[in-house]
């Protein structure tokens, strides 16, 4: 940064502190951008193309973590795992942004070596360059301060913490505990130790992680959807193909759309809700600027 | 050490062992192709064993079979050309200093354990596998080497994190090697792991008494060999050590204590036949009486009635001396999957620790005591530390015998290995009025064997709260443990996996 610039940088800043926090972007409303296709790869681009392209996101030279759901070990078909397609984009497109490095993990709740190969991601991803596809090494996690509602402290994955953008691709599931599994709910995959505990206080807990860890895009991947017996699944029966990616800045905004795919309202999800009233995001598909795109 | 064929022979069949031992893992393919059963699979005494036990044969046991044959063709060629352990033991012995042989060991003790060993199969415990040396060797390696060894990679990795910093960089396709292909994916511990070394290691304090003290004294598969190699068409010309030299005496390595040969003992190592300075040695085909046990020669301890009928006595009492489990020990009995039968297991397992090191979840562990001391080594789940991966038929696929029996994975996943049961006086909705439901969503049966209920009610604070009360499906478990595994409270888990007596 040449100096000129630094000053520049220094004065608006200053400047634009002056002026209500509204004016700038808080109340602009969220971009949500929805395509639908066969092509996942085309609609994945062009959902991201939406919002800006990934260079909106993605500086070069940048460190990207792209963190898929890779918790089951089921095969794509089972919606259990984002689409490896999805996921395979998303890293393309960040390479092609000039990303150093991206990291694609996740804590898995099977093997982690069957998630891995079953899920089709380790597969997709196998041979680029500048990816890393590596299983979560315990002694990577960092003891966390959150001073949440519930979550003090907790450990968190290091790669997460030390992403330039993080990219949360979760994909639109059933669960029995919190209705649907989306974007708020895949951080669990940064979490370690026993994180089942935050099952008793889930709303709280998951605005307290995402708090500290936020995502500065989500895409939710909704190719097909599980929408009973989840997040496990199992059965192809309770699978719905509905050929969506879904793509927001705003995690609250993307995730209270995603649930309307569902049939559902975004305040029948507590933790949708919970993070509304946090101040996470936009949780009024109204008040969204819904970009559609179909092909 | 001079490098003849016996000794070639013997390290590519170490280096072979070693290889398939490290293979025996998930590598991200559902089907095993070979894996180290295959020494267990070519085994002799696991055969006859089996057969004693379960009265009947197994086709996986065929490779045993021409075993048996190859050594009544050429005596007991396994122990001097093929027996990791044997080859172990030639490595060091020469570093350990001798004393004078066991004189307890020379009489017939090996033949009372081999036979009361089948005599107790016979009875139905087959205890074989405690003895054999393959089963000795990967018990070894499984429960305490190979964690080791993921241990001293990993922590020494990290150490070098601390002294190095990034610069460990430069060794990292090093490490990334060895982390993907030869060290354990997860870190486990096993029980018996301080036991299981022991008896390893005591092989090679015998080492302090003579050469190959185990394989020509103790070993029960060495003894059934031998035994089998006395109708060998070949055999050790001149059957006695020469008046004029005796070298033999320090060259060989298990068969002369005597100056008669010990035909039993003879591994057919051929280093008297490379070493001898006038080159007297041969193994020539006997055509006169082929087959012919060669057992007149005096000294040489005989099978006689009164071993045979001790043997079988000794046999029936242990197999009955052991007999006593504690019914609550039973409860928490967990078998691997498909195995219906505990007495069919009993009868089959080998103890190998085969299933043990292959299981992906690290969910087996060696028993202790939960099925007396009869079930010593054998296989259990436990839960708390590892659950059965419900799309994983890996055990069934590794053990040698069928104990574990190898099955398609639609019938695995319905084998049933025991029920939850929800203990509702810790499980938090019931107790403290906490969601959680964490059992639910791990449960992997597709329609779900833990259900819940949703109940209105008020907390401990006063608040309104809807509960999700969760409830087991017992036609639907299957008994694999996650939710016992993944149970957020912290020591004892609210469900837990109980064996079920199958009807």
């Amino acid at each position: 940064m040449k100096r000129r610039d630094f000053l520049k940088l220094g004065l608006t800043s200053l400047v634009a502190s002056q002026f209500p926090r509204t004016l700038f972007g808080q109340t602009a409303p969220p971009a949500v951008a929805v395509s639908e296709g066969t092509d996942y790869a085309a609609v994945t681009r062009k959902t991201i193309g939406a919002l800006g392209g990934m260079k909106a996101f993605v500086k070069p030279g940048s460190t990207v973590v792209v963190k898929p759901n890779i918790g089951w070990d089921r095969k794509p078909e089972y919606a259990a795992n984002t689409h490896p397609l999805v996921v395979k984009t998303i890293v393309e497109e960040c390479l092609a942004s000039g990303a150093k490095k991206v990291k694609v993990f996740d804590n898995t709740c099977n093997d982690a070596r069957r998630c891995y190969e079953n899920s089709g991601i380790q597969g997709a991803l196998r041979g680029m360059k500048n990816v890393d596809v590596r299983f979560v090494e315990n002694d990577r996690f960092r003891k966390t301060a959150l001073n949440g509602r519930f979550l003090k402290e907790w450990p968190l994955y290091d790669d997460a913490l030390n992403a330039d953008v993080f990219i949360n691709v979760p994909i639109a599931k059933h669960h029995g505990l919190t209705g649907l599994t989306l974007g708020l709910k895949n951080m669990m995959g940064i979490m370690g130790d026993n994180r089942g505990y935050i099952h008793r206080s889930i709303e709280d807990a998951l605005c307290d992680i995402n708090s500290l860890v936020r995502s500065h895009l989500v895409i939710i991947d909704a190719t097909r959807i599980l929408t009973d017996h989840g997040p496990q699944g199992g059965n192809l029966k309770d699978v719905k193909v509905l050929n969506k990616v879904i793509a927001s800045r705003d995690i609250v905004a993307a995730d209270a759309y995603a649930t309307t795919l569902f049939g559902m309202k975004p305040q029948d999800i507590s933790t949708t809700v919970a993070a509304y009233k946090r101040g996470l995001g936009e949780m009024d598909v109204k008040k969204m600027k819904v970009l559609s795109f179909r092909f | 050490m001079k490098l003849t064929l016996p000794r070639i022979s013997q390290f590519l069949f170490l280096a072979l062992f070693l290889f398939l031992f490290i293979i025996t893992d998930y590598r991200g393919k559902d089907e095993i192709t070979v894996a180290v059963n295959s020494f267990f699979r070519a085994n002799p005494l696991v055969l006859v064993s089996y057969v004693f036990a379960v009265k009947g044969f197994t086709l996986l046991l065929l490779p045993a079979l021409l075993m048996t044959i190859f050594t009544v063709v050429l005596g007991r060629f396994f122990c001097g050309w093929i027996c990791p352990l044997g080859t172990l033991i030639d490595l060091v012995t020469r570093r350990i200093p001798k004393s004078a042989p066991i004189r307890f060991l020379k009489g017939s003790f090996k033949y009372y354990l081999l036979f009361t060993l089948l005599a107790m199969g016979l009875f139905s415990v087959n205890l074989s596998g405690i003895f054999d040396p393959i089963a000795i060797l990967i018990r070894a390696l499984t429960f305490f080497f190979y964690p080791l060894l993921g241990y001293v990679g990993r922590a020494g990795w990290s150490g070098l994190y601390q002294i190095a910093g990034e610069g460990r960089d430069h060794v990292g396709f090093l490490y990334y090697f060895l982390r993907d292909y030869v060290l354990p994916f997860r870190e486990t511990f096993y029980p018996l792991a301080f036991f299981s070394l022991a008896v390893f290691l005591f092989i090679f304090i015998l080492e302090r008494f003579e050469r190959r003290n185990w394989c020509r004294n103790v070993c029960p598969l060495g003894t059934l060999l031998g035994l089998l190699g006395r109708f060998s068409l070949f055999r050790r010309v001149p059957g006695r050590i020469c008046k004029d030299c005796g070298d033999c005496r320090s060259h060989c390595p298990t068969a002369f204590d005597e100056e008669i040969l010990q035909a039993d003992n003879c591994i057919r190592c051929m280093q008297c036949r490379t070493r001898c300075r006038f080159n007297r040695v041969t193994f020539p085909l006997r055509w006169k009486k082929p087959f012919l046990p060669v057992t007149k020669e005096p000294r040489q301890p005989v099978m006689s009635k009164r071993m045979f009928l001790g043997s079988v006595v000794s046999g029936f009492f242990l197999s009955r001396a052991f007999s006593f489990r504690h019914p609550e020990k039973d409860n928490r009995l967990l078998r691997p999957p498909g195995v219906k039968n505990e007495t069919d297991f009993l009868k089959k397992c080998v103890r190998c620790g085969e299933c043990m090191k292959v299981c992906l979840r690290s969910a087996l562990y060696p028993d202790l005591a939960r099925a007396g001391v009869t079930g010593m080594f054998m296989p259990v789940i436990i839960p708390r530390l590892g659950y059965c991966e419900y799309n994983c038929t890996l055990c069934g696929q590794v053990c040698p015998t069928g104990a574990i029996p190898r099955l398609p994975l639609e019938e695995k996943q319905k084998s049933i290995i025991g029920t939850a049961v929800i203990d509702k006086n810790i499980c938090l909705p019931y107790a403290k009025k906490l969601n959680c439901i964490v059992c639910e969503e791990h449960c992997p049966i597709s329609s779900k064997a833990i259900r819940f209920e949703t109940v209105e009610d008020i907390d401990h604070q006063g608040r309104k709260v809807s509960l999700k009360q969760p409830y087991i499906v017992d036609d639907l478990c299957n008994g694999c443990g996650i939710c016992e595994n993944k149970c957020p409270l912290e020591g004892r888990s609210a469900v837990e996996v109980f064996a079920r007596k199958k009807g």
